[in-house]
């Protein structure tokens, strides 16, 4: 009896000194400067030293008591959840096919896919605000073909943002989608078509459902990098499609207002953690045999 | 009239050949066991059967009606898979009703028919339970169900068993049967356990490299195989020689086993050596000499193992090893002990020819 729970003493100690580098690095690196921002959040602006040494939750009332910072909210919810169903759109068939591959050719597809990740953000971004700008490939080849007769306006907008975004996040979700494609059991399809199923069928009552968890963990990835994303809006939204990110780093860095832009940050964790509680509520009612699986 | 008609069914993968013209006819209501070693094709045939597997050459006939270009999903056949392939995302109920569903049947009929076929496989109130929360011979069940649930045409069962532990195997198959036969249903079943295929067929197909040694009763398939495949690959069998001494007649030659002179109904050619099979059980031992149409020949006991109803004797006789099945009410095992000399003997009928002609 001592014996094991000597054993099992010493089984917990090595997990936690397997753990402890990343504990280390999470700890100082993420809650301790959370832990900070959170109290900062709650201190007076003082423009000399940025931060004064008084208590108030003004900094929250100011945010959500104005419509202009509302509207804010509401649009960078709007963009991740565009760039999500979008994502969710064009991987599927993707990833339908790259599981259905076989071998070498997996792998090189796999790849293809995953290329976009290779890519520096900036130079990516850049890339598209060359094509999509008033003089930029789209425009031009519109007009050329007399389709248009001034430019449209894309660049700046929520438009280039979400497609910006779809482009670098939608290799989460393929891989993500893949993953559950190919955990499905082959003998399951064969059965849905040996009782009568043919593959349009097949494909709505079982290897969508089935496959439902990956696009919810692809979602949940989607979802929080895109609503917390910041290079993609400021390159190809700029001032003028401003989301919570941007806002928070013009406050802390621009402005020097440190308490607000924390008060900003604090509200946009807040938010994405709410959608994605919210999400996977939804999902494990519509699902209950998938949760269980 | 045969029901189901397998005519020359011919499947290569990859240039190997591995259904190589295969013909057989099933009955209705008959329940036909596909036997034989993994590769052997029994699955390829069930595949093309079921419609998963092309046909590359050959005709599937169901009830007169060609089907083998059709998509499985048109072909009205119900299979049961080894891993049971329940839809994991559904309720037993869900799972049993999904074929209904699409044959557009009423609510109410649906609802009847699937309580129905759910109590048919005795489990009743389990209609909410989801695949996970059930155990492996349950799966089993609905999967069952969930097959016979659409009357199907045929009824392929693709190794149900071998998933399940040997107490609840043997509990089922013998399940499968009663359901097999109160539905009347022409049945595959597909096996690579031949005391399963013994247990539970009307007939056997013995399928060795892609063709049907044999297709008989299990009684004929264990006492009269019609090859060397078969016999050894059903039950056990020693291989034995023996030189043709005198020819008797058509069908009565005289040979010699170990010395010993025994008349066997085969045709033979003076002074040939034929080979025969003869199963562990056929070899009576005793401590004195046997008597008349029996030969009894010496023999070393080398090992002794006792399985419980019977005890298995290695014997060594002229160099070469014999096993012999004894039960142990007829002849108690103490007496017998490992190096002791024994009189071993067997019945001219037990001896199964062999093919292969030297």
């Amino acid at each position: 009896m001592m014996q094991k729970k000597r054993k099992k003493t010493k089984k917990q100690l090595e997990t936690w000194a397997l753990l402890l580098p990343i504990l280390v690095i999470f700890i100082f690196f993420f809650l301790l400067p959370l832990f900070f921002l959170f109290i900062t959040s709650f201190k007076t602006f003082d423009a000399s030293s940025g931060i004064a040494n008084e208590w108030t939750i003004q900094n929250y009332v100011k945010f959500l008591s104005d419509p202009f910072y509302l509207g804010i909210v509401w649009r960078t919810v709007k963009i991740a959840l565009l760039t999500t169903i979008i994502t969710i759109v064009i991987s599927y068939p993707v990833a339908f096919h790259i599981s259905k591959a076989n071998g070498r050719i997996k792998n090189y597809l796999t790849l293809l896919v995953l290329s976009p990740l290779l890519i520096s953000m900036v130079i990516r971004c850049y890339g598209w605000s060359i094509l999509l700008s008033n003089n930029g490939v789209v425009n031009n080849t519109l007009m050329s073909l007399g389709w248009i007769d001034k430019p449209l306006t894309l660049l700046y907008t929520e438009l280039s943002v979400v497609i910006g975004m779809v482009h670098v996040l939608f290799p989460y979700m393929v891989l993500s989608i893949m993953g559950s494609l190919e955990r499905i059991d082959p003998s399951v399809i064969r059965a849905s078509q040996n009782l009568g199923a043919g593959p349009v069928r097949t494909f709505f009552s079982i290897v969508l459902p089935l496959t439902l968890p990956g696009i919810f963990a692809g979602s949940v990835m989607v979802f929080s990098l895109s609503v917390s994303s910041f290079v993609t809006p400021a390159i190809l939204g700029g001032p003028q499609v401003k989301v919570m990110s941007y806002l928070a780093y013009e406050q802390a860095a621009v402005l020097l207002n440190w308490p607000y832009g924390a008060a900003i940050g604090f509200l946009l964790i807040f938010i994405a953690t709410i959608t994605i509680i919210m999400y996977s509520k939804i999902l494990v009612r519509s699902e209950k045999g998938v949760a269980i699986q | 009239m045969s029901y189901l008609c397998l005519e020359n069914l011919v499947k290569t993968f990859n240039k190997t050949e591995v259904v190589k013209k295969l013909n057989l006819e099933i009955k209705q209501g008959e329940l036909v066991s596909f036997l034989g070693p993994s590769g052997c094709g029994k699955t390829t045939t069930l595949n093309m059967i079921a419609g998963f597997t092309e046909v590359d050459e050959g005709k599937i006939v169901v009830d007169g009606k060609p089907v083998h270009l059709l998509p499985p999903n048109k072909r009205e056949m119900g299979m049961v898979f080894q891993n049971y392939a329940l839809f994991p995302h559904m309720t037993v109920f869900d799972n049993v009703a999904y074929g209904l569903k699409l044959s557009k049947i009423g609510k109410s009929e649906t609802q009847r028919r699937v309580l129905e076929a759910l109590e048919m496989v005795r489990l009743s109130g389990y209609e909410k339970r989801y695949p996970k929360e059930l155990s492996g011979g349950q799966q089993q069940r609905v999967s069952l169900a969930r097959a016979l649930v659409i009357k199907p045409k045929l009824l392929l069962l693709d190794e149900p068993l071998s998933n399940l532990d040997a107490k609840l195997r043997q509990e089922m198959r013998e399940e499968i049967v009663e359901i097999q036969k109160n539905v009347g249903i022409t049945t595959i079943f597909v096996t690579h356990d031949q005391e399963e295929a013994l247990a539970i067929s009307d007939r056997i197909a013995v399928m060795y490299e892609g063709r049907i040694e044999q297709a008989d009763s299990p009684v004929s398939i264990y006492n009269h195989p019609k090859t060397d495949f078969v016999s050894r690959f059903i039950g056990e069998v020693n291989q034995i020689q023996g030189k043709v001494t005198e020819i008797l007649g058509t069908h009565q030659s005289k040979l010699n086993f170990y010395g010993n002179e025994q008349i066997v109904a085969v045709n033979a050619m003076k002074n040939a050596e034929m080979d025969f099979f003869i199963r562990p059980e056929n070899i009576q031992i005793s401590l004195v000499e046997t008597n008349d149409r029996n030969i009894g020949f010496k023999a070393k006991v080398e090992r002794k193992m006792f399985l419980g109803a019977k005890t298995r004797y290695i014997l060594k006789a002229q160099n070469k090893h014999l096993i012999a099945d004894i039960s142990n009410v007829v002849l108690n095992s103490n007496l017998i002990h490992e190096g002791s000399s024994v009189y071993a003997a067997w019945k001219p009928e037990h001896l199964l020819p062999s093919r292969n002609v030297r």
